[in-house]
């Protein structure tokens, strides 16, 4: 028989104690509550779900207003007070159905109320549960914009109690998001409070400080530079002590807050010195076993993000060698594993010499082993590494992706149930089938373009802009044959309405699709008029109300391309550039032709090029519509065109006109 | 921690002294130096109270803070309640441990994993000591597994404790160390750390360091000099060189 020690354990007996009218009893079984959930996730959530979180928090209500009522300051009462505050805590702690719980409860006003409490201990234990609450992302924000709350928060830093101080800065870091919030802290002096906290307060002060200060610098160069200001030496120079503190936790976020600091405020912290002690820091740290060697890599990874120096710099730190030993481990937290993914994928998304760094050391298969991983958040950033690595031409072109260990667990994401998943997949496919050698067959055959096509059809725009973005690159420079693959899979009909689709993205990647249908051999070009044409139809009326250049840009290279067929595909063409001969200024090509965009002017003046190219028989008729159209004196004007590729086809749209001896009609004067 | 640089700065002095031959000194040239070398008596008061209250000799702490004037970088109460931890997990009373850990700061185990799974660990080494298998068992599977599920190398550690049951004798069989005393004092000095640094203090006194340093210091010398050299540093006698 099980010993009477655990049995008088059991949650709903200890539950039934709770409600007990004897304060002794009631005090007992709350240490024990607390005692038994603290460390232990399983049993807060067998507590939970038997309401142990309104048991305590009503008894917290009671209590608090006992203390109210009575204005005594009795042991019992006090003592009740902090069992259930740290019991409250400790349900919040790391937990977010806790946090929710707590705050269901109605708890969270009466830990509020203990902060006023006489007594130390009450206090502490107050400030201690607000502050596990506001590590989640459920806690109450502060809207610090109101005089009320900035009051508030200015008491709570300036307590002396270093609990309730560092609730504020928790307060901050959770609360402050937009760039009026940040500059209203800055006005009412808190960052000077942060600061005398870095420079003179405990362990667990210092680093609230920090990531206050991290939020408050974040995106506002204006507070930056404020901060930094004249007193250059001083403020930025305890963050970057801290950076070599000996504690692994200040080390990082110092680290993390000069990183905020400087990719707010590019000009600050760009001597080589600090920029490599950050990436040395930053190595050195994912050696820590526990949370900080976790966090370590998406540190590393915001430091060198889109920054060809950095990422060179870390080349030579090693970093490569190091992420790829930490990921050869094995056994890695989640989170960790997550990001050196993303960490590798930042090194290797624009040097050459990183991804070389990266194949050398054999790193691809363990990021292919990650494709199948039971999180969805590694599996998200295994795709991204692999779409960063493929943007290696050499490799590429070797055909080195093209095989059964990418490809086949890639195609399997595309139905995995989480839409990130499927939109990293695509991404990295995207870069894969864009295959110079003749291994393509390999996607077809594990049945790749059936489930693209599928996925152009889900209801998540991203997912099917993403789709029809590898299907597009998949047909970049292919042959027939492969095209008419996609093109039967695809339909007219499908390709038509997603070129209509009401998110321009999707219309962006539909249209590109079709450019690089119809480029190349005539046959191709015939795509565009299966079903009557619906296709061209539908490019002509996206190109009508083209709500973004880019819609434009690949919407005319599909005309353009078009325009090099025959004689009837270039009729064709002039059919959809005057529909019904509409007026004359609302014509999309003159727009085109005085857009800002240079690549929208080039598309659209070498669609007039294949359309009156002198060895096509029509191309006097297409002239002399296009002069009478205004179209041909709108290119004129482009003939001293800052964009040298708008310059080249202009002059040769003049030489066209010239050769059949067509004059661009003179403008009117209107007024 | 001045003391150290001092040393580091009299070797690099004595280091230019003798690019080539090994000098030697004489008791009297050393002690001569040794009383150059000016040491402000706060500084190794601090040191010794750094010493007392890292290690929880709350009363001598207390006694020479009375003598010398010294303030203790923390609150001497304290070192009394995290004593009492320390000797809980020491005499193998860990539920009485955990739960004044829990008294002292809930963050404490909510927020070191590691921490909790050790205590947990010890509490499942005691229960297997006093031949409560049942309980063990019970214990084992309800407190100790799902924490194991959660990581890897707790439910390897969690297998190897498990394994004591497995055996007649305990105490001697391929995993027998973890019933040995010096695991309940590893749990202990663990906790002690923990409770430290959430208190904001180091969680090594800085004396044994500076011992460390002072022992490489004289190796590091003995290639370049003979001299009077500490050999016991118990009584910090120095000894006359060996010519």
């Amino acid at each position: 028989m099980p010993s009477a020690t655990t049995n008088s354990h059991r949650p709903s007996e200890l539950l039934s104690r709770l409600a007990s009218s004897e304060p002794e009893v009631k005090l007992r079984a709350l240490r024990e509550v607390k005692n038994q959930i603290i460390g232990n996730r399983t049993k807060k959530l067998s507590f939970l779900k038997l309401g142990a979180v309104p048991a305590v928090a009503g008894i917290l209500a009671d209590s608090a207003d006992g203390v109210v009522g009575k204005n005594n300051c009795n042991n019992d009462i006090n003592n009740i007070l902090v069992q259930s505050a740290a019991a409250l805590g400790s349900f919040a702690c790391g937990f977010d159905a806790g946090v929710q719980a707590v705050l269901d409860a109605g708890a969270f006003p009466n830990l509020l109320r203990l902060l006023a409490n006489s007594n130390e201990k009450v206090v502490d234990a107050g400030a201690r549960a607000l502050r596990m609450i506001y590590q989640s992302k459920l806690a109450p924000k502060y809207d610090f914009l109101q005089q009320k709350n900035m009051d508030f928060l200015i008491s709570v830093l300036n307590s002396e109690n270093e609990n309730v101080s560092g609730l504020g800065a928790s307060i901050i870091t959770h609360s402050c998001q937009t760039s009026l919030e940040q500059k209203a802290l800055f006005d009412a002096g808190i960052l000077g409070k942060l600061v005398s906290l870095l420079e003179g307060g405990s362990l667990s002060q210092r680093d609230a400080s920090l990531e206050s200060l991290a939020t408050i610098f974040r995106n506002n160069s204006e507070v930056v530079s404020k901060f930094v200001g004249p007193e250059i030496g001083r403020s930025l120079s305890s963050v970057i002590d801290l950076a070599k503190d000996r504690h692994p936790r200040t080390r990082l976020l110092a680290c993390m807050c000069l990183i905020v600091i400087r990719n707010t405020s590019p000009q600050l912290l760009q001597n080589i010195g600090i920029k490599t002690k950050l990436i040395h820091i930053l190595l050195e740290l994912l050696d820590d076993p526990g949370q900080v060697g976790d966090e370590a890599p998406f540190a590393l990874s915001s430091l060198i993000a889109q920054k060809e120096d950095l990422q060179k710099l870390a080349l030579e730190a090693n970093a490569i060698d190091k992420l790829q030993y930490h990921l050869q481990r094995g056994l890695l937290h989640p989170r960790r594993h997550e990001g050196i993914l993303l960490a590798l994928a930042d090194m290797c998304s624009k040097l050459e010499s990183c991804r070389s760094k990266f194949f050398s050391l054999q790193a691809l298969n363990l990021v292919a082993d990650a494709l199948t991983n039971d999180s969805a958040d590694i599996r998200t950033a295994a795709c991204t590494c692999l779409k960063s690595v493929t943007r290696s031409i050499k490799n590429l072109s070797a055909g080195y992706f093209m095989n059964e260990m990418i490809v086949i667990p890639l195609v399997q994401l595309f139905l995995d149930p989480s839409t990130s998943v499927q939109v990293a997949a695509l991404g990295a496919l995207s870069n894969i089938v864009v295959d110079f050698t003749t291994r393509k067959s390999i996607f077809v055959q594990c049945g790749g373009i059936k489930q693209l096509v599928l996925l152009a059809r889900s209801m998540e725009p991203a997912v099917r802009s993403n789709a029809l973005w590898a299907l597009k690159n998949f047909v970049f420079l292919a042959d027939n044959r492969l095209k008419e693959g996609v093109f039967s899979e695809l339909t007219a009909s499908l390709l038509s309405s997603l070129i209509c689709d009401p998110e321009p993205s999707v219309q962006e990647q539909a249209l590109a699709l079709v450019r690089n249908l119809v480029d190349g051999c005539m046959n191709s070009v015939e795509f565009v008029f299966a079903d009557d044409g619906l296709i061209l139809g539908a490019v002509g009326r996206q190109l009508q109300r083209a709500s973004k250049p880019e819609i434009g840009i690949q919407g005319m290279y599909a005309l353009c391309n078009v325009a090099s067929g025959n004689e009837f595909h270039k009729e064709a063409v002039m059919h959809q550039l005057f529909p019904q001969m509409v007026d004359k200024n609302q014509s999309f090509m003159i727009k085109f032709l005085q857009s800002n965009e240079s690549q929208l002017r080039t598309a659209a003046v070498w669609t007039i090029v294949n359309l009156t190219c002198p060895s096509s028989p029509g191309a006097y008729g297409r002239l002399v519509k296009l002069r009478n159209a205004g179209i041909i004196s709108q290119i004129k004007k482009l003939e001293n065109d800052p964009c040298v590729d708008v310059k080249l086809r202009a002059k040769a749209v003049q030489g066209h006109s010239e050769a059949f001896g067509v004059q661009p009609l003179l403008e009117h004067q209107t007024n | 921690m001045s003391l150290f640089w001092i040393v580091i700065r009299q070797l690099a002095e004595i280091e230019e002294q003798m690019a080539t031959s090994k000098k030697v000194f004489t008791r009297e040239e050393w002690e001569k130096r040794l009383n150059d070398v000016k040491i402000r008596k706060e500084d190794m008061n601090k040191l010794v109270m750094n010493f007392l209250v890292t290690e929880g000799y709350v009363e001598a702490a207390e006694k020479f803070r009375m003598e010398s004037g010294t303030e203790p970088d923390i609150d001497l109460a304290t070192i009394t309640d995290r004593m009492a931890v320390k000797k809980a997990v020491q005499c193998g009373n860990v539920e009485d441990a955990i739960e004044k850990v829990n008294d002292l700061n809930p963050e404490i185990l909510d927020t070191n994993p590691q921490l909790f799974f050790h205590l947990q660990q010890q509490r499942l080494i005691e229960l297997i000591r006093n031949g409560k298998v049942e309980e063990a068992l019970e214990f084992a599977q309800e407190e100790l597994a799902p924490r194991g599920e959660e990581n890897q190398s707790f439910l390897e550690e969690l297998e190897r404790t498990v394994a004591l049951l497995a055996f007649e004798d305990a105490t001697n069989c391929p995993v027998g160390e973890l019933m040995d005393i010096s695991q309940r004092l590893k749990t202990a000095s663990e906790v002690n750390a923990a409770i430290l640094t959430s208190q904001s203090h180091e969680k090594d006194p800085k004396l044994p360091s500076l011992l460390k340093m002072l022992i490489w210091a004289q190796n590091q010398l003995d290639e370049k000099a003979s001299y009077p050299r500490i050999n016991n540093l118990s009584s910090a006698t120095l000894d006359d060189p060996t010519v």
